[in-house]
Order: C-alpha cells, then structure tokens, then sequence
C-alpha cells in the first residue's frame, strides 16, 4: 500500500521507493515560459506492491518517471531506490525499466539487445546464455530470436521491451504505458504477465492513461493531474470496495414524491440523484439504505422499477477527484487531497 | 569488488567496482562500433577514400619518373588524416544526438550506467572505428606506395600514428559539441576548430610578430590570445614538410606532440562530461 509520506523519517526495510516533494519545472520557449510538469508528489512504495500512477496525457507521470531514473533532474524535492539516491546508476541495478515507446536498435536481433543489456547489467556470459533464450521463449518471441528489431510489430517490440526490463531479475518493475498500441489480445497476455510477475513477488510500478487498464493488477494507486497527485492509496480504499452501493430506478407520480425521496437521500453523505426526467428518477444510495428507500417510495406512492449493485472505477474516481482538485485549485490550493490511505 | 545478488534465479549482478565499470563501456563501445559501421555513409566515404588512392597511381603517372613515389606519398599524407578527420566529425557529432532522437537512450541509460561510462564507450567505439578506417586506407596507399617505388618507412609511420592521435583529439571536440548541441551546429564549430586549429602556427606566428593586425590592434590580440588558448595546434601532428625533405621525425618529438594530442582531447572529453551529466533527457 502507498504510505503517507513523513519527512525525515527513516525509511523502513521493505521501502522500496520513496519520492519526497518532488516537482519539475521546465523553460520553454524564446522567453523561458515556466511550465510546472510535476508539482510537489510525494508517496512511497514497498516490496511486492503493485502501483498504478495515473492520469491523463500531459499529466506529469513520464515526467516523474524520468526523474525517477536520472533521466532529468528534479527542480525540487528528493527521491530514493532501495534507500539509495535515484541518481546513483547502482540503484538502478535491481529495476527493470521499460520505456512508452520501447525504442532499441533496430539493427540488432533481439537476442543482441538482451546480451547487450545483460553486460551492462554486469550479467556473465553463461548467465546472459542461459537466461536470454529462457525469457524470450517467456514471452513468446522464440521464433523471433534471429530476426532484427526492424521488422518487428509493435507487440513485438513490447515484448522485447519487457525481456530486457526482466533480464537482471529485478525487484521492481517500471514499466510506462505497457498497453499502448496493444490490441486486445496483447492487453490481455501483458495484464496476465503482470499478475504472474505481481505473484513471483516482485513490485510493480505502472503508468497509464488508460486506469481501466491497470486497475486489475494495481493495489494502489497515485492520480495526477496538471502535475499534482490528486489522489494516492489502497485501490481497495479509494474505490470504497469496503462499502456497497446500489443504483436505483423509479416511477415517481409528481415533485412531492420526489422531494421527500431526495429528503431520504440527504440522511447518506454518499448518496445522491443521479437523474430525474419524465416521472423517472435514477439514484444512488448504500445498499444497507435500500429497505428504508423501498419503504419511503411505497409512502409516497413511487414505484421501484430497476435495483442493481454499483462499484465504483478508477475513470469515476479520477473524474470525482479531478473535479475536487479543480475546485480546491480554484481556491488557491494545490496540495493532493491525500485519498483513503492518509 | 561487491557484487548484487537477487532472490529468484540465482542472479549475479555486477556492478561496482572498477572491472564492472570497463565492462560496461567496452559493451557501450563494442555496439558504437557495432552501429557506425553498419552506416552507409561510413562505407561511402571509405570507398571514395580508396578511389583517391587508387587514383593518385594515375596521377602520379603525370609526375616526373624520380617523383612519382613522393606524389603517391604526399598525397596519402594528405588524403588519409583528412577522410579520417572528417569520418570522426560526421560520426562524432551526431554521437549523443541520434540516441536522443532515436529514443534508444532512454533505454540504456535506466541501466546500472553512468553517464560518464556511455559517453566514453561511445567515443572509444567510434575511435576504434576509425582507427580500423586509417588502417584500411594505409594498407591501400603501402599497395600503391610500393608499386610507385616508394618504400615504407619509420617517419611515415610516424606520421600515420600523429596522423591518428589528430583523429582522436578531433573527435573529442565533436563528442564535446555533440553532448551541446545539435549536429548541425555541432558539425560547424568542430570543423571551424579544426580549421583554425591547422592554422594555429599562422596566429602563433602573428602573435609574436612586431608588426601587423595581431599586433597592432588590441581586440584582435585578445582574439589571437583566445585562439592560441583554447584551440589545439593541429599542425603539431603534420610532419609532412619532414617527410618531403627527407628529414627523421624524432620519437621525442612523437611522444611529445602524442602527448599534447592526447591531454588536449582529455580535456575536450572531461568537458563533455561535465555537459552530458547535467544534461536534462527530456
């Protein structure tokens, strides 16, 4: 789970990835226009955690990413690996890194990519020989072993991307988009290699813009948006999956029935109309608060027509949330609202 | 030498320690060889660079009987370091460039791998190309050498091996601009190093002259003072004149002038370094 970030505290054993206050401002243009990429984030990672940093296009997560891994310097705040300095390329030993969009040689054939990565992971020849082969049977690119990366699909290239992320037998993962440009069947195989690699132990840290992606796999999340983590916690806690709730649908004769049904509803903060056209009203509510709306409707002479149980999604989140931040933004204030784990 | 063990598969990792760090720029150096060589524009300048050669035995039938040797040999003298040099600059400045804009750097330097290590693997990868270009050509131009008469001698090895380290050190500047710049602009301020750095004797002589601009205006001595500083004297590595007067090129002279080569493109490097490191990849 993502831990509420403590300044100066000593990391604990299992901490993997702690990234404090950190921001990225960039110049651009003749006049050195600021552009705030990423605005003061901070959460931690631990061992065997599976972690979704999402948001939308432009949001700040290849940003993060980049500082992440030294490939630029934050403007602020400080980030540690394995309780090492992000730019201290031996913290980078035991992280298998795949990029968005997994540009290798294209001269090469996949099994001179990995031989190349496996030296400069300081891998030995035998070790190189033996796992090369075994990883890119893994990953279905055994007939593909002798062919160069030019004439690879997407999906291929993918793949490669992610043997050469495993080939130091990493203890975290970061891989960035993994689904882009999938077609569903490769969406499907990469989810399912992420629940194996989740269940092999190791930590996953995965960015996307699409959350219905990765809202299987992840444990917990952080959201951005503009730069600012607008929400971080257990997926679990964020999504209410604790709480059920139920969507309603009923035939309400005239304006009284309905303002003593909206009555009803105030008694539940998490309640609410959904909508309301032509005598039909559509509503939320807990579901332990159904007997007492079923009630309340036959009183008022209403009629319930439609219940179903609703769970709530990463895309309703990040809407609810995003809305939230817009507002708190409005009124001056930028800090992430912190989600369910704070 | 400590090394990082992982929980799964038994895994050795590498990767400190001073073996682990020249490991990984001979694996940097090794696909730098790898890639430069398979470019088009490297086989295109080596087969107009051949062609020369082989041309210098038809030229050299235009020269006197006793002087055909002398031509074939000036004119290796002339062709060889030149193709060589502007083999590097092409090469060198779109070194860091073309791994930005291919994108192909963003997945190696995540790796254990300092920055430090990439640029040095990248600039002995393409030094050893053009090393084995230099070689090539000189094999050629001994064929072409030995059919015109000529023989060769100490004081043309001497010029090929200063020949090279001006190679070195010209790739240097152009690994230093690449890490700046772009290829473009990288192309233009290293052949304008170049350039100036051929005739840097000229400023030098100036300088020290009575009479005339460098002497007598003081923003172009400040300019000549500029110049001598930081621009390497490449006519150090020229021994032609030497060799036309059948002159010995003494080993003092060579370790020296190496040695000058050599700390000149150390400095170039450290100073592209220092660029690289802080560079954002963005």
């Amino acid at each position: 789970m993502t831990e509420p970030r403590a300044g100066g505290a000593t990391p604990s054993s299992d901490e993997i990835l702690r990234v404090d206050h950190l921001s990225k401002t960039f110049r651009t243009g003749l006049l050195g226009r600021r552009v705030e990429a990423v605005r003061d984030v901070s959460f931690t990672m631990r061992q065997g955690q599976v972690l979704g940093y999402l948001g939308p296009n432009g949001s700040g997560k290849t940003t993060s990413i980049k500082c992440l891994l030294g490939l630029i310097q934050p403007s602020a705040g400080d980030i540690s690996l394995f309780g090492l300095p992000s730019r201290d390329p031996m913290a980078r030993a035991r992280i298998g890194y795949m990029p968005e969009h997994p540009y290798f040689y294209d001269y090469l054939k996949p099994t001179e990519v990995l031989d190349y990565v496996g030296q400069l992971f300081g891998l030995d020849a035998d070790t190189r020989k033996r796992r090369i082969p075994m990883l890119l049977e893994r990953l279905g690119l055994g007939h593909a072993m002798d062919r160069t990366l030019r004439g690879f699909s997407k999906g291929m290239l993918q793949r490669v991307g992610i043997a050469q992320s495993l080939l130091n037998d990493p203890d975290l993962l970061i891989f960035d988009e993994p689904m882009s440009g999938l077609d569903p069947v490769g969406r499907k195989e990469l989810r399912d290699l992420m629940v194996e690699l989740r269940d092999e132990g190791r930590s996953l840290f995965l960015t996307s813009h699409i959350l219905s992606d990765v809202e299987s796999v992840c444990d917990s999340v952080v959201i951005l948006n503009q730069g600012v983590a607008i929400a971080e916690g257990p997926l679990d806690s964020l999504l209410r999956r604790d709480k059920l709730f139920s969507a309603a649908t009923l035939k309400v004769p005239d304006e009284a029935a309905i303002s003593a049904l909206q009555q009803l509803l105030s008694a539940w903060p998490e309640a609410g109309v959904d909508q309301v056209t032509e005598g039909v009203m559509t509503l939320r509510l807990p579901s332990g608060a159904v007997p007492q709306l079923s009630a309340r409707a036959a009183e008022v002479g209403a009629t319930l027509v439609e219940l179903h149980p609703v769970r709530d999604t990463l895309e309703e989140l990040f809407m609810r949330k995003a809305v939230t931040g817009a507002t708190a933004g409005a009124e001056g204030s930028d800090a992430p609202d912190g989600g369910g784990a704070r | 030498m400590s090394a990082h063990k992982t929980r799964y598969a038994g895994v050795t990792l590498q990767v400190t320690g001073p073996r682990a760090s020249l490991n990984r720029i001979s694996a940097v150096m090794g696909n730098t060889l790898r890639e430069a060589g398979r470019t088009r524009l490297f086989y295109g300048v080596l087969g107009v660079a051949v062609l020369l050669l082989l041309g210098s035995v038809v030229l050299s039938d235009l020269a006197l009987v006793d002087q055909q040797a002398r031509l074939v040999q000036d004119f290796g003298l002339f062709t060889i370091p030149l193709i060589t040099v502007l083999t590097g600059v092409i090469l060198g400045v779109a070194l860091l460039q073309k791994e930005i804009e291919k994108k192909t750097l963003y997945a190696i330097l995540p790796k254990p791998v300092r920055r430090s290590e990439f640029l040095l693997g990248k600039y002995f990868g393409l030094c050893t190309l053009l090393l084995l270009e230099m070689a090539a050509l000189s094999l050629c131009w001994f064929a072409v050498l030995t059919l015109r008469g000529g023989a060769v001698t100490g004081p043309i090895l001497s010029a090929l091996l200063l020949s090279y380290v001006e190679v070195m050190l010209v790739t240097a500047i152009a690994t230093f601009f690449s890490a700046l710049s772009s290829p473009m602009l990288s192309g233009l301020l290293t052949l304008g190093m170049f350039a100036i750095g051929r005739i840097a004797y000229v400023v030098i002589d100036l300088m020290s002259a009575t009479k005339g601009v460098f002497a007598e205006v003081p923003a172009m001595r400040a300019l000549g003072r500029v110049i001598v500083a930081v621009v390497p004297d490449l006519s150090a590595f020229n021994v032609s004149d030497e060799l036309l007067l059948g002159w010995d090129v003494p080993p003092e002279y060579v370790l020296q002038a190496m040695g000058y080569g050599l700390s000149y493109a150390a400095i170039f490097l450290v100073l592209g370094l220092l660029v690289f490191e802080r560079r954002d990849l963005t």
